[in-house]
């Protein structure tokens, strides 16, 4: 586990335009926060590092958005989601076992149509209202790539 | 009698328009999946070009699956949206009998497509009078679990589609000089077999309309994903 202070939105681009960079492909990420906890920000910047040249908008609505990069990104919002059955009807396993990286905000509503190895980041409030604290864990090879990579830059 | 056919339940995108003689014009592209932006440009073309208008259609096809979720309900939505449009039939025609149809010809076919995470959808054909017979119902499979029911039950067959590409070493490995493996032009989802799948369809008197035709997901059941966790 990785523990993050982010003090402010722009800790927060850079943490995301980090990330971004290091990502080769096939990482599924998930995203778990309150509403305002700033994961589509973090997204913008992590879409940002992967080399995406479009507007990252918010999947509320459309799901999935699916964006050109480096590599391929799909940004998932499963929050209107019922549970388990519908993205198993979405086809979400194009996405998670493909070459591109799959971002999941409200990844735990789906916990168990997940791929074993996912990088979650938690995201909370911290002491002061501008500030983040990001609890990061990994549970197989590329998501431990990414935190010991994320360690040492 | 005029067919224009469309398959994108995999990378490939095809269209095609066939009639009961020839394949009047067809146009693959097998590089990206960017069905949703390449499909209606593609039959533009081949329209186009035939001198085409979509009343001059008589009958809309496309592959209904299995496949890519997102695939398939890019080439659907398409055909159900012209043949609204004209008001005319459109017929559905199984995206694993296209790819055994593009090589009828005697041997055993065995269609598979990547399905991830080391699984094919797949299905097994032969051909038997100049007629495409389904041995095996299109079902979702693990790679080496299909293999394993091959060697048991087929003395030499071949493979197309997309999961040829995937498991080619795996297939040789096990099944030695039993496999045999379609030639490019063969391996990938042809609308034009689509569309003579579909004038065969509807020569045997089968008819839909464009309310009711619907993706075969094909996803394993519920029941088959609990029996997996235990």
């Amino acid at each position: 586990m990785l523990k993050i202070t982010l003090d402010g939105l722009k800790e927060t681009q850079d943490f995301g335009l980090k990330l971004g960079s290091i990502l080769r492909g096939g990482e599924v990420i998930c995203f778990i926060g309150d509403l305002g906890a700033g994961k589509t920000i973090l997204t913008k910047s992590i879409a940002k590092g992967l080399g995406v040249k479009d507007y990252v908008t918010s999947p509320t609505f459309t799901l999935i958005n699916e964006y050109k990069g480096r590599v391929p990104l799909y940004h998932f919002d499963v929050y209107r989601l019922e549970g388990v059955e519908d993205i198993l009807d979405l086809g979400f396993e194009e996405y998670f076992y493909s070459k591109g990286v799959t971002i999941i905000e409200w990844g735990n509503k789906i916990e168990r149509a997940l791929p074993e190895d996912v990088l979650t980041i938690e995201m909370k409030m911290g002491s002061h209202i501008d500030e983040r604290i990001l609890y990061i864990h990994s549970s197989g090879e590329k998501s431990n790539r990414i935190i010991e990579e994320l360690r040492d830059k | 009698m005029k067919v224009l056919a469309v398959d994108t339940s995999s990378v490939v995108a095809t269209c095609a328009v066939v009639d009961e003689e020839k394949v009047l014009g067809e146009f693959t592209l097998n590089q990206d999946m960017t069905h949703s932006e390449k499909l209606i440009p593609m039959i533009k073309v081949v329209m186009d070009s035939l001198g085409l208008r979509p009343e001059d259609i008589d009958l809309f096809a496309a592959a209904v699956g299995p496949g890519s979720f997102t695939g398939l309900r890019i080439g659907l939505a398409t055909i159900k949206g012209l043949a609204h449009v004209v008001d005319k039939p459109v017929l559905g025609i199984s995206t694993l009998e296209a790819l055994a149809f593009n090589i009828s010809w005697g041997e055993t076919v065995i269609p598979i497509m990547d399905a991830r995470r080391d699984r094919v959808f797949t299905g097994i054909y032969s051909c038997e009078n100049g007629i495409l017979l389904n041995r095996l119902e299109p079902t979702i499979f693990e790679v080496d679990k299909l293999l394993d029911f091959v060697d048991d039950n087929y003395e030499r067959v071949m493979f197309n589609g997309d999961g040829t590409n995937v498991f080619k070493e795996r297939i040789i490995d096990r099944l030695k000089d039993k496999a045999l493996f379609a030639p490019v032009s063969l391996n990938m989802a042809r609308a034009s077999s689509v569309g003579e799948l579909a004038l065969n369809k509807w020569n045997a008197g089968e008819r839909e309309s464009y309310f009711q035709l619907v993706p075969d997901y094909l996803r394993e059941s519920q029941a088959q994903r609990e029996l997996k966790k235990r």
